[in-house]
């Protein structure tokens, strides 16, 4: 489904990447989780498959069409789906209008379906009284669930989460990792997660360690 | 358009921001609106002006060529006989070819001539300054005597300066029509009348003092008040209750048989003021320029003129100064609550959104303040329209016009027969208060103009401060 094809990032100097040549192939229905220490590259790569952020070198092929040919804007649109540790929500809204919000941006099928969102929310333990409460009423954990809700309400193929347990405790991570488990195996997704926490990379179908301005995959 | 409901429901979540920005915008937006009522209050009074002040053209006898043809005349002759200045009255044949110009409202005819009280005793001035015979200066010769009551022949009074400005006014009866023509009707002054208990429908007597001196009786048909500080320099009237009002036929007659059709003076009232020119223009290619002259009276329009345009470049500099500042003020407050708001521009640019619908969503919200805004502008701005107006008039548009009357038009005098008194036509010199308050009302074209100022304050300050929005990379504030 995506692939990379001599993927290179580097800053300021070219001769210092941050990683180079990396040809890495993600697809539907599989989990992936990628390593590694701080300031290895690990979120600069995710911005890059996410296409937040345009690669230096190489390129990034989604059902063997290039992400330039695409388009960013449109690729985001339609293509992808972002979770973040912060969970990036709406905070002047309810998450009922967040999902509401993103269906229409994305032209989702469902977009506009007040109730199919709500029974999204409520597959995520949000049930109709939290979800027409403002997101800041909500605890990190909840928050976390809407954030995910989103990527599940529109009809991205692809979800990428940075960091998405980083804000959570033990139950609230175990809970998280088993709702992206769901997109990928349940609704036939494709699911990269950036994680330095090895328990969590644990629980993913794949598990890549970037090092040395390499992958490497892990058995 | 997923926007407009963004934009409402950040409006709605955010109530204090929302009513601070409204707050803001209405102050800049009630300021912008006093400026535009009182330049439209300007304008507004600049056209009242015009048909309130009015303007005049005057036909009359050419004073300079007169006097420079008795100085030629006096170089070639003995100083035993001196030259007299002969001024030629106008003819109204002349007058009736420049009434029928456009922009020529009425005419009044004026011809002045004294005559002497037979029935009745005229008020006598205790001023010392006397009512005895005396040169004035630039009249005309003549063997005839001067008469103690001034007559004032008109086509109608209300067509006289004393009358049009209310320093006049008929208390009982009418006013001189142009009915009157050929009548011997005549309007006298109040203190006349009480003095000699004469009313309306009484007959006085007069005796001419032309010709053959004959005796005259008069109809009295209205009394008027003259409350205005008149002074008449003519030596035998001296009072302004000895001025009476007739037909300009009347005073004619009382002149002598030469005199008939002919008057001192023809006043041509103009529609519009602005026209004063083209029609003095236009009259000039109408008489003889070397026997009569035509003179412009605008002064009243041209000081109303002048203030007002005062009033209306001070209204337009508010107006865009107000709009720059507001611009400046609005953007900044924009910046600001855009910087504030830099994750959900990321969040929403990691969604695909478009970045003009975001740039639309910031429009939309500010559309919202601004419509709200502009409603309370709308009912303050009147408040503060007024103060600042009634400010500025006071500090200069009041303004005290000395006008000529109609009887003493430049060239208007020494015209009748036989007075022999110089300038004995009694130049009558009135202040004319000229009220140029402003008129400040907030209409629907304000209100549409002061929308337009208020969405194109919206728009720059948008623009402005969008500059962020275009540059801004998600990632920096998604993934940083």
């Amino acid at each position: 489904m995506l692939k990379t094809e001599g993927l290179g990032y580097w800053y300021q100097d070219k001769s210092d990447p941050l990683f180079q040549d990396i040809n890495l192939t993600f697809e539907v229905g599989q989990s992936y989780a990628i390593l590694g220490h701080s300031g290895t590259g690990k979120t600069t790569f995710l911005s890059l498959i996410a296409g937040l952020d345009k690669p230096k070198a190489g390129d990034i092929l989604l059902d063997d069409r290039s992400l330039k040919k695409i388009g960013l804007t449109t690729y985001r649109r339609h293509d992808v789906s972002i979770v973040f540790q912060a969970y990036n929500l709406f905070t002047y809204m309810s998450p009922l209008n967040n999902l509401l919000t993103a269906m229409a941006i994305t032209g989702a099928e469902h977009a506009g379906d007040k109730h199919f969102a709500l029974r999204t929310l409520n597959d995520l333990g949000i049930n109709e009284d939290l979800a027409t409460r403002n997101v800041q009423h909500l605890s990190g954990g909840q928050q976390q669930r809407v954030a995910i809700a989103r990527t599940m309400a529109c009809d991205a193929q692809l979800v990428v989460a940075d960091e998405p347990t980083g804000n959570l405790d033990e139950d609230n991570t175990k809970e998280v990792i088993a709702q992206f488990q769901k997109i990928a195996h349940d609704r036939q997704k494709c699911v990269i997660i950036v994680t330095h926490e090895p328990d969590v990379a644990a629980q993913c179908d794949h598990q890549y360690r970037l090092e040395n301005k390499q992958f490497t995959q892990l058995a | 358009m997923n926007f407009f409901k963004r934009a409402w429901l950040n409006v709605w979540a955010k109530k204090g921001r929302s009513v601070l920005l409204i707050l803001v915008s209405s102050a800049i937006l009630m300021f912008v609106l006093a400026g535009l009522l009182i330049r439209s209050a300007a304008v507004k009074a600049t056209d009242q002006a015009k048909a309130d002040v009015g303007a005049t053209v005057t036909l009359s006898a050419n004073r300079q060529a007169a006097f420079k043809k008795m100085q030629s005349s006096s170089s070639s002759t003995s100083k035993s006989s001196r030259p007299k200045m002969t001024l030629t009255p106008v003819k109204l044949s002349d007058a009736t070819k420049i009434s029928q110009l456009s922009n020529v409202k009425s005419t009044n005819v004026t011809s002045s001539t004294t005559v002497n009280a037979k029935s009745y005793d005229v008020v006598s001035t205790s001023t010392g300054m006397g009512s005895s015979n005396g040169g004035g200066p630039g009249g005309m010769k003549s063997s005839a005597s001067t008469g103690d009551t001034q007559i004032d022949g008109v086509t109608a009074t209300s067509l006289t300066t004393a009358f049009s400005n209310s320093q006049s006014k008929i208390t009982k009866g009418r006013g001189i029509t142009a009915a009157d023509k050929n009548t011997h009707n005549v309007v006298i002054e109040k203190d006349l009348a009480s003095q000699n208990d004469l009313t309306v429908g009484d007959t006085i007597t007069v005796k001419e003092t032309a010709g053959d001196k004959a005796k005259v009786k008069l109809k009295i048909v209205g009394i008027y008040k003259a409350s205005s500080t008149s002074t008449s320099t003519s030596p035998m009237s001296a009072d302004p209750a000895n001025t009476m009002y007739t037909s300009y036929t009347m005073a004619n007659t009382f002149k002598g048989s030469k005199y008939a059709n002919t008057a001192d003076s023809v006043t041509f009232n103009v529609s519009n003021p602005a026209k004063v020119s083209s029609v003095k223009q236009a009259g000039r290619q109408l008489i003889n320029t070397s026997k009569y002259a035509l003179s412009t009276d605008d002064a009243s329009y041209q000081t109303v003129k002048a203030s007002m345009a005062n009033v209306k470049s001070f209204a337009n500099k508010i107006v865009w100064l107000v709009a720059i500042a507001g611009t400046i003020i609005l953007a900044l407050i924009v910046i600001l609550m855009i910087r504030e708001r830099r994750f959900e521009i990321g969040v929403l640019l990691s969604l695909g959104e478009a970045r003009w619908k975001i740039m639309a969503q910031f429009f939309t919200e500010m559309l919202m303040v601004i419509v709200v805004a502009v409603a309370i502008a709308g009912a303050g701005g009147k408040f503060v329209g007024d103060q600042l107006g009634s400010q500025l008039v006071s500090q200069s548009t009041t303004t005290q016009i000395t006008a000529t009357s109609s009887t003493g038009q430049p060239g208007g005098s020494g015209m009748h027969g036989g007075t022999g008194g110089p300038g004995s036509t009694g130049t009558t010199t009135s202040a004319k208060a000229v009220d140029t308050n402003l008129d400040i009302s907030v209409s629907a074209v304000d209100l549409a103009e002061l929308g337009g100022f208020g969405l194109a304050i919206t728009f720059l300050s948008i623009m402005i401060a969008s500059g962020g929005i275009l540059r801004l990379e998600p990632k920096k504030v998604l993934i940083s």
